[in-house]
């Protein structure tokens, strides 16, 4: 059923399960900041983000052995994690829209910048 | 002014969604509940009848799961007395009682859950520091009695308070860690070293 | 403390605050104590033993926070329903027997601490289940509290009107209430209690307090940043459809070594893997929510403390969760001190903060005043501190836990087998003993914070402000 993992691989598996993670979060924090402030060079850190998780999450089925019925959790987290922050912005665009129908669904403009909450929540 | 919102993104379908969801969530997790209950009965393959007490256990590593599996083996009666079924789950029932009652589980994992001031005691029953089968029960029954006199410390300053445990309640707690270490944990714990079997 | 000029449901609200941070107290007075005795061990050996220290340590958390969240609703029911709370007095007698029952459950457990193994023992000393060691009669007057508390909610929001956030928080307390009594039986089957155990401690703390805690931030997000009511119970109903969706099977990470069968090893694995969708969904909102609205506030230390709460459930919750939730790993983790380690920055972050939030929310109300801006008199150096000191002091505990966690697994775990020796060998190993060492001078600064919280509450907003100007926004 499961392959326990080696004790030279433990750290491997902690740091890539954390790195999964967070780099999940970066990628999503930068695709959405990307959309927002419409600047494609941020959208590039969203997929270098994402190919970090892409390694994290290969790296963690390594050492971690998840091989066999355990591979479908590895396919299912690379795609999973790949298209959901594209459906959740999807879906913020479409909620905002809701009440306030004289707002365009993306309404910012250039000189609008992103207040204090998102430079603390950018890191 | 809601003209502009897609279904897949509005409040009545998001709700629906919700209660959707959750219901299915809950309906397969009775339906897995009610598929498990049996098979951690007491008396199943998986959770052994409390008369296990009666017979030898080990814990042996089996090819086949790739983990150490527990193995019910010869007729080996704790304290050297058989038990009827009604005997044993009595007697492994007051043992757990006591467990709760002293609030073992305020110092030790239980399967694993607990606190982690203290050792686990899932496989307590099969533990090497009770030094060999044949002086196992004695060891354990003076060291719950009197744990600070006995303390098992293995060079920490770490000891187990005196509980007020009499004669047959250590009994009682020692019937029912035997029977606990006869469940299967699905290898937990792992890499784990039997006590030895002679002297 | 004048609180005339409140409403009923704020009134009772102010209690259970009250009663809450006094528990806060006490959960990390005895949490002092349960680490002092890792590095010292004769410490009140024989008087109030590390299980007797641990357990109030736990018990306290859980009660302060059911008291915290208790009282928020309390704090909103007559503003969300626009009409006054139906049986008021029955609900603040409730109030008086919950606390009463606490505080005989308190001190049974420090001045009697144990028993025979009788039933005695369970109904009116400790059950001796963790987290519930409450005994049984404590448990039903729990019931019978969070009936009444129950009747308050959906009576009132009955008689005056119902919202999105109102629907979902009364069918949450309905599912609160009910888990509950599957922590209520004997069996001296071990594994069917675990089973069942874990119903009461899962589903209470990762699925229904985490939707408790969605309703309190919606209504949070529409009184800080006045958010619109629409999106947020939109939001909210997406975050149930995820968190349920995830939350409810992720209940199968519990069942990989109590028993169970083995197809609880995939569940558990396949589910956790999904618990961090939320958190993501969570990542993309804030950001585009920033960006659509200027979140300008009216109380700073309460939006301080909610985004230490989105901080906090995302590290707590979604990093160390993951880190060592699938069943190949787990199997060296489960029951070390990376439980302990994700323990304390779960509660703290996904809970602790948003109680703390709700209070802030509340202080302006309660002093009359209109929020609680940067003007303060006193530059607000106190809950600008507490905040820095609780949180430094919390991922502190929890990384100095990590190590010796970590340690544990590696020498007691995987070589050392598992056997006693195994655990005492690595308790002793200098990783462990100076991840406990670190553990207690964090442990000291978290005291040190929680000082300073309940002297910035009892204080602030009393004074004046000094300054009527706006002054630049130093959060």
């Amino acid at each position: 059923m499961i392959e326990p993992v080696e004790l030279q691989d433990f750290f491997i598996v902690f740091f890539s399960g954390a790195m999964i993670i967070m780099t999940g979060a970066l990628y999503a924090l930068f695709f959405a900041w990307s959309r927002l402030q419409a600047k494609p060079w941020l959208m590039s850190l969203a997929y270098i983000s994402y190919a970090a998780l892409f390694v994290s999450v290969l790296t963690l089925a390594a050492a971690a052995h998840l091989y066999g019925f355990w591979w479908w959790l590895v396919v299912i987290m690379l795609v999973g994690y790949l298209f959901a922050p594209h459906g959740i912005w999807k879906l913020c665009v479409g909620t905002h829209s809701t009440h306030q129908g004289d707002n365009p669904p993306i309404p910012l403009s250039s000189e609008q910048t992103p207040n204090k909450i998102a430079e603390e929540k950018g890191i | 002014m809601n003209n502009i919102t897609p279904w897949w993104s509005s409040e009545s379908y998001w709700k629906k969604m919700a209660i959707w969801v959750t219901a299915f969530m809950f309906i397969v997790l009775i339906g897995l509940t009610i598929d498990t209950i049996p098979q951690i009965t007491a008396g199943s393959e998986r959770v052994p009848a409390y008369s296990v007490i009666n017979k030898h256990i080990g814990y042996e590593f089996n090819d086949e799961r790739n983990i150490q599996v527990p193995v019910i083996g010869a007729e080996d009666p704790l304290f050297g007395k058989v038990l009827s079924e009604e005997e044993a789950e009595a007697l492994v029932s007051h043992g757990k009682k006591i467990t709760q009652g002293r609030n073992c589980m305020g110092c030790h994992t239980l399967l694993g859950n607990g606190s982690y001031f203290a050792p686990d005691l899932t496989k307590a029953w099969l533990d090497p520091g009770w030094s060999s089968e044949p002086e196992r029960e004695n060891l354990m029954i003076e060291f719950l009695m009197d744990p600070i006199a006995n303390a098992r410390s293995f060079g920490s300053d770490r000891m187990m308070p005196n509980l007020d445990i009499s004669r047959d309640e250590a009994k009682a707690v020692i019937a029912f860690l035997k029977w606990m270490s006869s469940i299967d944990t699905n290898g937990f714990p792992y890499n784990f070293t039997v006590i030895d079997k002679e002297s | 403390m004048n609180i005339n000029h409140l409403n009923g449901g704020q009134k009772l609200a102010v209690k259970y605050y009250i009663v809450a941070m006094v528990l806060f107290g006490a959960q990390i007075l005895f949490g002092l104590l349960s680490g002092m005795q890792y590095l010292y061990p004769k410490l009140l050996f024989g008087i109030l033993d590390f299980n007797v220290t641990r357990t109030v340590h736990i018990n306290a958390m859980i009660v302060w926070m059911l008291y915290g969240f208790i009282g928020s609703v309390y704090w909103l029911l007559e503003e969300e329903s626009e009409t006054e709370v139906v049986g008021l007095k029955l609900g603040t007698l409730g109030f008086w027997v919950l606390t009463s029952a606490v505080t005989v459950v308190v001190l049974v457990f420090l001045l009697v601490q144990g028993g025979p193994g009788d039933d005695f023992t369970r109904w009116f000393i400790n059950e001796g289940r963790e987290y519930i060691e409450a005994p049984r009669w404590a448990d039903i007057g729990i019931v019978v509290c969070m009936l009444i508390f129950f009747y308050n909610v959906s009576a009132t929001f009955m008689k005056g009107k119902w919202s999105g956030i109102s629907g979902v928080l009364t069918l949450d307390l309905v599912a609160l209430a009910g888990i509950y009594i599957a922590g209520m039986f004997y069996t001296p089957n071990i594994s069917m209690d675990q089973y069942w155990w874990w119903w009461v401690i899962h589903l209470w703390v990762e699925a229904t307090w985490e939707v408790l805690v969605g309703c309190l931030m919606a209504w949070g997000l529409m009184k800080v940043l006045k958010v619109d009511r629409k999106i947020v119970t939109t939001w909210l109903y997406i975050e149930v459809a995820l968190m349920f969706g995830s939350g409810i099977l992720g209940l199968g990470h519990h069942y990989f070594w109590i028993g169970t069968p083995e197809y609880w090893l995939t569940i558990g694995g396949f589910f956790s893997a999904l618990e961090p969708v939320p958190l993501v969904a969570m990542v993309v909102h804030a950001v585009y929510d920033s960006g659509v609205r200027h979140m300008k506030g009216n109380n700073n230390p309460a939006l301080a403390w909610l985004i230490a709460h989105a901080f906090g459930n995302f590290f707590g919750a979604g990093v160390w969760g993951f880190m060592h939730t699938l069943p190949q790993i787990n199997l060296y983790t489960h029951g070390t001190q990376w439980s302990a380690s994700h323990g304390h920055l779960a509660f703290f972050g996904a809970y602790a903060t948003i109680i703390i939030a709700m209070i802030y929310i509340a202080v302006p109300y309660i002093r009359g005043q209109e929020g609680i801006g940067s003007n303060l008199p006193d530059g607000g150096w106190k809950w600008k501190w507490a905040l820095g000191l609780l949180n430094m002091g919390v991922v502190g505990m929890t990384i100095a836990l990590l190590i010796s966690g970590y340690e544990q697994s590696f020498i007691e775990r995987a070589v050392g087998g598992s056997t006693w020796l195994g655990y005492f060998t690595a308790q002793i190993h200098p990783w462990f003993v100076q991840g406990m060492e670190w553990r207690m001078i964090f442990g000291v600064m978290t005291a040190a914070g929680i000082v300073l919280l309940l002297w910035d509450l009892l204080t602030i907003g009393k004074e004046p402000a000094s300054n009527q100007k706006l002054q630049t926004k130093s959060s």
